[in-house]
């Protein structure tokens, strides 16, 4: 029956369908059976007596013969409220009970709940059901995982030293292939320990919300972490015993460590020969483990649970011996809890897994500290938290912990016995461990154990996802450049919180401004000399500490000073014994091609930087394989000059310097140092650009102008500011843009200062090597060198349009830019993030797809936090992979490096921005399977994610504890309270200094005045911030601010105090170097009108910024001003009638006069565009001057002074106002309206002189030529006018005419329409008649030229 | 009349082609909207970015091309005067006529310094708005006409200047293809009434579009 039941299972594997097909006939069969079932238990339970509810929601399915036989588990399941399955289901069957299964069905069911029957006799004994942990079949048959990272991560806690790394880790890779073996055959033959079933994929589809993740949950691999965390646990102090000979040691581990996994006996056995002898007492405790293995019928996980209970124990005695440990322990809880990812500030000087040891004594002192917390989270991390909760936890404290650490000791009470103290103890060191982990979210929810009881477990997300994430955590935790690498972001957040706080208080101090200012007085004094270089426009300072990890690193070791010293992990030993499976050359030959081949394509020389790669790469004997492969971080000049560079592995750089010192990392120094240095810097100016830690771009234009230094003054005094406060030496390279900054810092290195003035540029520049440029790397100074460029030199040779096609357009440009000394990068204290990653690169070795995708799963959710700390949503997903060459070794030399690699990236784009991981992850995943990569060559994953949107304008606030501020970055308060405290106080601090500073627009260089006055201000000045900085340079007051007239008075009102201060104070600038004109206009005499009349003006009529043409000349007389004189159509007649006699009389001279100096005003007035846009205001404007000055009752807007001030620009000139004074006279005459000269002015130049002349002009009407002009100017005709003028009647007609010769019979169509309209509905008859007359005139024009006439309906 | 320079005379063609390409598009969509043939023959397409109908009955858009072929070395050589579109009723009586006055600017106003296709528009893309804003305003053009007769027919005449006629017929673009002088009948209406549609200007080329209707 069984039988048949799982040969359907496997029938149907995927899912329902086998079901569908059998005609629904099996599915009426068994809701039959299920039906039977449920009559027979009444039945039952009558008989039986007694019965209960244990099992309700239990679902049995009993798979071959069982010791009480199914029937008899059937009428248990009856008596007792469960169900029995006689047909497996994977939806509805809870649990599969079975003696014994063959190893095919256990793969079949990899990740059921397989349960010995037991299970259910136990627990109808007990009364309760009984959790099924220690009644599973068999544990998860999976291998171990990651297990060179779990090693890694616990050698490393017990001993953070690179330098005995790769020792430790030697055995424990060995050990993995027979962590596999057990899993996938010898499994099922060994039957007897694996005994107990696995549990997770069962939760999972009784759950399918916890997570949707085909979760492989690894008991067994857990299991064999667990030993492994055993052996690791007492492998360090073994392997610290052993440091002296560490070939020796390490085969003996190996040895040990190939033992471990066998069985979990063997490996208690083991470990209490592995333990040190001076643990005494834990080996107490590993006497009852071993007795609790042999009396319960023992299976791994449970053997686990010993360990874990072990390790509480192993915990406790420690504990007892220092309670200040345990203080210390509990404060770090609450500060893990802050931070997951910055480094932790709080330098507790045992605890700090940064700090590295000098000292052996110091170490073992400490690695049982380090130990227990991680044998305990294996037993406490079942808490299923997502992070979000999680993080909500944390802040809860312990307490959070209490109750599962209770519910374990639930479990092992009757073994270990445990006090609940020292569960509680465990609680704390489970946050101990999160601390050091940093990610405390993937180890809270790393470590499920087995031996959770079911309600527990259903709370577990799988397994693997918690093993990959923690992977992950590990690697961000330990990976200590990584940790390096965010600081950049944190003092950038603290540049941007500098200039936030100056938003806020609107004033600052400036320590170092002010000393510099005082030194600059005191010297100006004693010398009276004058500072030859005192302004420079435009500086930029590159602050570079030298070599910062070294001059750090041996600030408090002067013996070490003028010593080659290189900073790296090693630890002195230049020979590391050679891993098996490594193949070191092979890999190093493979650099080698990398290296080599594309020269061979281009059949040149190497570029240096490729030289550079050499000495790793070509000299490398027989021996190196050997070498240690720990890389150098930073290394001192001394040592540079015998060869040695950064990132060369120190045991080649051993040989090249046999002399050469090691010192250890040391990563609150460099915090401190760091600090200390944009502290500094920071008291001069905040226009800071933070690239590193180390260093630091200064944009010091206005610094410099304010103080009146110059550039070397301030380099020095920075300089010896850095060196009295941090005991470093600093150089500074001084440019004109960042570039030239950059390469001037090379030549200032080591500590020195260099201005690269510009003069000197070109010769500077040119035999610079093109790898020194920006950008420039080893891929593209090879692509160069294969053009024949070597030096900034070549390069300036070759053109634009071959390097852009070569490079692409951006690139291109930039080099050729670059190469000549040009640079338009602004200094940006605010750094607009481009995308949002994270890559892993280390340690990366799977074997399943699955755990591919859980890695991806969590890595996204790593970006996610990132994301979300950056407050940042993106749409553009790159997955990013190394893959291990072809042909590459399996094994790197470097112990869970990489090795040789290629790298492939896939990139989609996302339907929305998101910065959801769960997202995220899902599109990667695709992408994955998409790349179809073989998981066992991965050797990197990454996630970038891009086009990013969002605010990044949180206050540091807001965002609470997540990393914000650089003084929690650095601070890391021990308690929330306290860094809240401190936050505060850093604030009030901050805002008392900033009390007392210079006004805002001295020191501030953004909200330049260029663009207030445009319109939109608002607009603009947001932007401007972030106004490249080389055009606000460039940017010319006299150019860009409109000049007072053109301004609206009222907008200019409108703004802000400082910035129509600044508007009105770049007047007065520009008032020196304008001409008189301008300043004539810029304070008007008292006899020109008031300013209300000159201000409207620019509204209707703004001319473009640029130019300088005068609104209205109110002084005349000047022959210059001649020039800036506008069009006399754009006088506002208005204004004009309100001047003086004497003015007016004065203008029109001037306008006579302009006749003579016609030609240079028009190229002055063909700039202006935007001219003849606004035109036809002025027109309707001249229609009432007209109007009123004719003493006319009549008006006549329809007068045809098409004026060729109003035509195109090319017409547009005074000139033809003014020329045919005489010919188009007859017109004007007849219209009368030739007593005002103003008007007679404009209304001189009726068409007919000038249009046969030049181009066509457009026929106007008043004026006016577009029809949104024409139509008012009509309807005030109409409207006001009761009895139309023939003469304004005809100019009508004629302007029709003109239309049609203009052969615009659109807009005739269009006018005669409306006026048709208008002077129908007109009261007056007059009026109809009025249109008919000017009808019948068009008409017989349109009869003419196109033999019809218009159809108006 | 006009004299083009060597430099110019692809201008003069890229003007042609462009005018060309407008009229195909125009007589479609002209015999689309006034209903000439059954809609059924025409498939929508794209142009200018709007859409527009375009036959697809092989014989009528061959006429069409032809047409217009021969029109090109006149528009070239700017002595076509007008491209005019008839639709004639049964009895070959124009009832409508629309018209494509095409004039180039003298000089083609190009300026000197810019260029053959001047500084301004080099690529164009104003032109495209313009023809663009012609052709929908041929596709509303319905709305204020009146509905045709059954049973209308359309032909193509061209005006030319001067003594062009005489040039085309010595060389025939396409054989088999004549120009022949257009009736008196088909070219005159009687009382016609004009409505100007659209009107466009631009560097290039000016051209504007009356519907003339008969009122019979």
């Amino acid at each position: 029956m069984s039988r048949d039941g799982w040969m359907k299972k496997r029938a149907t594997a995927s899912e329902d369908n086998g079901w569908a097909e059998r005609g629904g006939y099996m599915a009426a069969k068994v809701s039959k059976l299920d039906e039977q079932f449920k009559l027979d238990m009444p039945r039952e339970k009558l008989k039986a007596g007694a019965s209960s509810s244990i099992f309700s929601g239990v679902a049995i399915y009993v798979n071959g013969y069982t010791d009480p036989s199914a029937d008899e588990l059937r009428r248990l399941m009856m008596l007792h409220g469960g169900q029995f399955h006689v047909y497996y289901s994977r939806s509805k069957t809870t649990h599969i009970i079975a003696n014994n299964l063959p190893n095919s069905k256990i793969k079949e069911l990899k990740g059921e709940k397989v349960i010995k029957p037991q299970w259910i006799t136990d627990s109808v004994q007990a009364g309760r059901l009984l959790p099924y942990l220690q009644y599973q079949l068999y544990s998860k048959q999976k291998g171990l995982l990651y297990p060179g990272m779990t090693l890694r991560q616990n050698s490393e806690i017990a001993g953070p030293s690179h330098g005995c790394l790769p020792k430790l880790h030697l055995p424990q890779r060995d050990v993995q292939p027979l962590h596999r073996e057990p899993s996938s055959s010898s499994c099922q033959n060994k039957s007897v320990p694996f005994s107990t079933q696995p549990q997770s994929n069962q939760h999972s589809s009784a759950e399918p919300s916890v997570k949707p993740q085909p979760n492989h949950s690894a008991s067994s691999h857990l299991i064999i972490d667990g030993t492994h965390r055993n052996s690791s646990q007492s492998h360090p102090l073994s392997a610290q015993t052993h440091t002296k000979h560490p070939l020796k040691s390490s085969q003996e581990v190996d040895f040990q460590m190939n033992g471990l996994p066998q069985t979990s006996l063997e490996s208690t056995i083991l470990l209490k020969t592995g333990v040190i002898k001076e643990c005494s007492k834990e080996s107490g405790c590993y006497d009852k483990a071993s007795q609790a293995v042999k009396e319960a019928t023992l299976t791994n996980g449970h053997s686990l649970n010993i360990n874990g209970a072990l390790k509480l124990e192993d915990w406790f005695p420690g504990e007892q011996q220092s309670s200040t440990d345990r203080d210390l322990l509990e404060s770090r809880v609450s500060v893990s809890s802050d931070q997951p990812l910055s480094p932790p500030l709080e330098n507790h000087t045992e605890s700090d897994p940064y700090e590295f040891p000098h000292s052996p004594p110091k170490e073992s002192k400490r690695s049982p500290v380090h130990k227990s917390p991680h044998g305990t989270e294996t037993v406490n991390g079942q808490s299923n938290l997502s992070p979000s909760t999680h993080y909500e936890a944390e802040e809860n404290g312990e307490s959070h912990f209490i109750p599962e650490p209770l519910h374990q000791s639930e479990l092992i009470s009757d073994k270990t016995g445990p006090t609940p103290s020292s569960l509680r103890l465990n609680g704390s060191h489970h946050g101990v461990s999160s601390d050091l982990s940093s990610l405390t979210m993937n180890h809270k929810t790393s470590k499920p154990s087995s031996l959770t009881d079911k309600s527990s477990s259903s709370k577990t997300p799988t397994q693997l996802l918690e093993q990959t994430g923690d992977l992950i955590s590990e690697y961000y935790s330990h990976s200590r450049l990584h940790q390096i690498s965010t600081w950049r972001s944190g003092f950038s957040e603290y540049v941007n919180e500098l200039h936030s706080k100056r938003k806020v208080a609107s004033s600052d101090v400036f320590l170092g401004r002010d000393k510099l200012r005082k030194s600059k007085a005191q010297r100006l004094n004693k010398s009276q000399g004058t500072s030859a270089s005192g302004c420079v426009k435009s500086c930029i300072l590159h602050v570079d500490m030298d070599c910062f990890f070294v001059s750090v690193g041996i600030r408090n070791r002067p013996d070490l000073k003028g010593k080659p010293v290189a900073v790296t992990s090693n630890r002195g030993q230049v020979r590391v014994p050679v891993r098996h499976g490594a193949n070191p050359q092979l890999e190093l030959q493979m650099y080698q091609q990398k290296y080599s081949h594309p020269q061979q394509d281009d059949e040149l020389h190497r570029s240096p930087s490729q030289e550079s790669q050499e000495p790793h790469s070509n000299k490398v004997d027989h021996d190196a394989s050997a070498l240690s492969m720990a890389e150098i971080a930073s290394c001192s000049y001394e040592a540079r000059q015998a060869g040695v560079k950064n990132g060369m592995f120190f045991g080649k750089a051993k040989q090249l310097c046999p002399s050469l010192h090691a010192v250890p990392y040391d990563f609150e120094a460099y915090k401190e140092v760091a600090l200390s240095m944009y502290e500094i810097l920071a008291g001069y100016t905040h226009d800071i650009e933070a690239l590193s830690c180390d260093e630091v771009l200064i944009d010091g234009s206005a610094l410099l102008a304010e103080v009146g230094a110059s550039p070397a003054d301030l380099a020095k005094a920075i300089r010896e500011d850095i060196e009295e406060k941090t005991g470093c030496c600093a150089s500074v390279g001084m440019g004109s843009n960042i570039l030239l900054a950059r390469l001037a810092t090379r030549k200032a290195k080591p500590n020195g200062q260099f201005f690269l003035k510009s003069e000197e540029v070109d010769d500077f520049i040119r035999d610079l090597p093109v790898t020194s440029l920006p950008g420039v790397g080893p891929v593209m100074g090879r692509k160069l060198a294969a053009i024949g460029v070597r030096s900034c030199g070549d390069l300036q040779q070759v053109c634009l349009s071959q390097l852009q096609k070569k490079f692409g357009p951006r690139t291109g440009q930039t080099l050729f830019r670059f190469c000549r000394g040009l640079d338009d990068r602004p200094v940006r204290y605010e750094k607009e993030r481009k995308s949002v990653s994270a890559e892993m690169n280390y340690n990366i070795r799977f074997t399943k797809v699955d755990e591919v995708e859980c890695f991806l799963t969590n890595l996204s959710t790593e970006v996610q936090k990132r994301l979300q700390e950056a407050g940042l949503c993106g749409r553009r997903v790159t997955l990013k992979l190394m893959v291990r060459k072809p042909g590459a070794p399996l094994e790197p030399a470097k112990y869970g490096g990489h090795g040789a690699c290629d790298n492939l990236a896939k990139t989609v784009m996302l339907a929305q921005s998101t910065d959801s991981g769960q997202t995220i992850a899902n599109a990667v995943i695709k992408l994955f399977h998409a790349m179809k990569v073989q998981v066992e060559n991965l050797r990197g994953v990454g996630i970038q994610v891009q086009l990013l949107e969002g605010h990044q304008s949180t206050s540091p606030h807001c965002k609470g504890f997540q990393g914000r501020s650089i003084k929690d970055m650095f601070a890391r308060p021990g308690t929330r309270v306290r860094s809240s405290t401190k936050e505060t106080a850093d604030w009030n601090q901050k805002r008392v200094s900033s009390a007392v500073a210079p006004p805002v627009g001295a020191t501030s260089t953004s909200p330049s005045p260029v663009d207030v006055s445009v319109p939109g201000t608002s607009k603009q000045l947001s932007s401007c911030r972030k106004t490249p900085e080389h055009s606000r340079k460039c940017l010319n007051f006299s150019i860009e601010v409109p000049s007072p007239s053109q301004v609206d008075r009222s907008v200019l009102e409108a703004l802000p105090a400082e910035l129509r201060e600044q508007v009105e104070q770049s007047w007065t600038n520009r008032d020196g170097r304008t001409s008189n004109c301008h300043s004539a206009n810029q304070n008007p005499c008292p006899a020109s009108p008031p300013r209300s009349p000159v201000t409207s003006i620019p509204v209707m009529y703004t001319p473009p910024l640029g130019t300088l043409v005068l609104q209205l000349p109110n002084e005349p007389d000047s022959p210059g001003i001649v020039l800036e004189l506008p069009n006399f159509s754009q006088v506002d007649p208005d204004v004009f009638a309100a001047l003086p006699k004497e003015l007016q009389e004065e203008l029109k001279s001037a306008y006579s006069h302009v006749t003579n100096i016609q030609p240079q005003i028009k190229t002055l007035e063909l700039k202006n565009p935007l001219l003849q846009l606004k035109q036809p205001g002025a027109g309707v404007g001249m229609a009432r001057v007209k109007r009123r000055y004719k003493r006319k009752n009549v008006v006549s807007p329809e007068k045809k002074g098409a004026s060729p001030l109003k035509r195109r620009p090319t017409t547009n000139s005074p000139n033809k106002t003014l020329q045919p004074p005489l010919k188009p006279r007859g017109p004007v005459n007849s219209l009368k309206n030739e007593n005002d000269p103003s008007t007679s002015a404009s209304n001189t130049a009726t068409p007919e002189p000038v249009v046969k002349a030049i181009p066509r002009p457009s026929p106007a009407l008043a004026g006016a030529f577009e029809l949104s002009d024409i139509k008012p100017l009509l309807r005030e005709w109409v409207t006001t006018i009761t009895d139309p003028m023939e003469e304004d009647i005809l100019q009508v007609v004629k302007y029709c005419t003109e239309l049609i010769e203009d052969k615009d019979l659109e807009k005739l169509d269009l006018i005669m329409k409306y006026m048709k309209r208008l002077m129908q509905q007109s009261l007056e008859s007059v009026w109809s008649m009025a249109f008919d007359f000017i009808l019948d005139n068009v008409q017989v024009v349109l009869q003419q030229s196109y033999g019809s006439t218009l159809k108006i309906s | 009349m006009t004299t083009l320079t060597r430099q110019d005379i692809n201008f003069g063609q890229v003007v042609a082609d462009i005018l060309c390409e407008f009229l195909e598009v125009a007589i479609h969509l002209i015999l689309y909207v006034r209903e000439v043939y059954p809609s059924g023959i025409f498939q929508k397409r794209k142009k200018y970015n709007v859409p527009v109908q375009m036959s697809c009955h092989p014989e009528l858009n061959q006429y069409i091309q032809d047409t217009l072929h021969c029109v090109k070395p006149l528009i070239e050589k700017n002595d076509a005067e007008k491209v005019v579109v008839v639709i004639m009723d049964k009895e070959h009586h124009p009832v409508e006529r629309f018209v494509f006055e095409i004039s180039q600017p003298p000089l083609l106003s190009i300026r000197e310094s810019k260029g053959p296709l001047g500084g301004s528009d080099i690529l164009l893309s104003h032109v495209e708005q313009l023809l663009r804003a012609f052709i929908l305003k041929i596709s509303v053009c319905d709305a204020i006409l009146n509905n045709n007769p059954p049973g209308c027919s359309f032909t193509v005449l061209v005006h030319t200047r001067d003594v062009a006629t005489r040039n085309m017929e010595k060389v025939q673009v396409i054989k088999d293809f004549p120009w022949i002088v257009a009736d008196e009948q088909e070219v005159n209406m009687q009382e016609p009434k004009l409505i100007p549609l659209k009107t466009m200007t631009s560097d290039i080329l000016k051209l504007w579009r009356a519907v003339i209707l008969d009122r019979i």
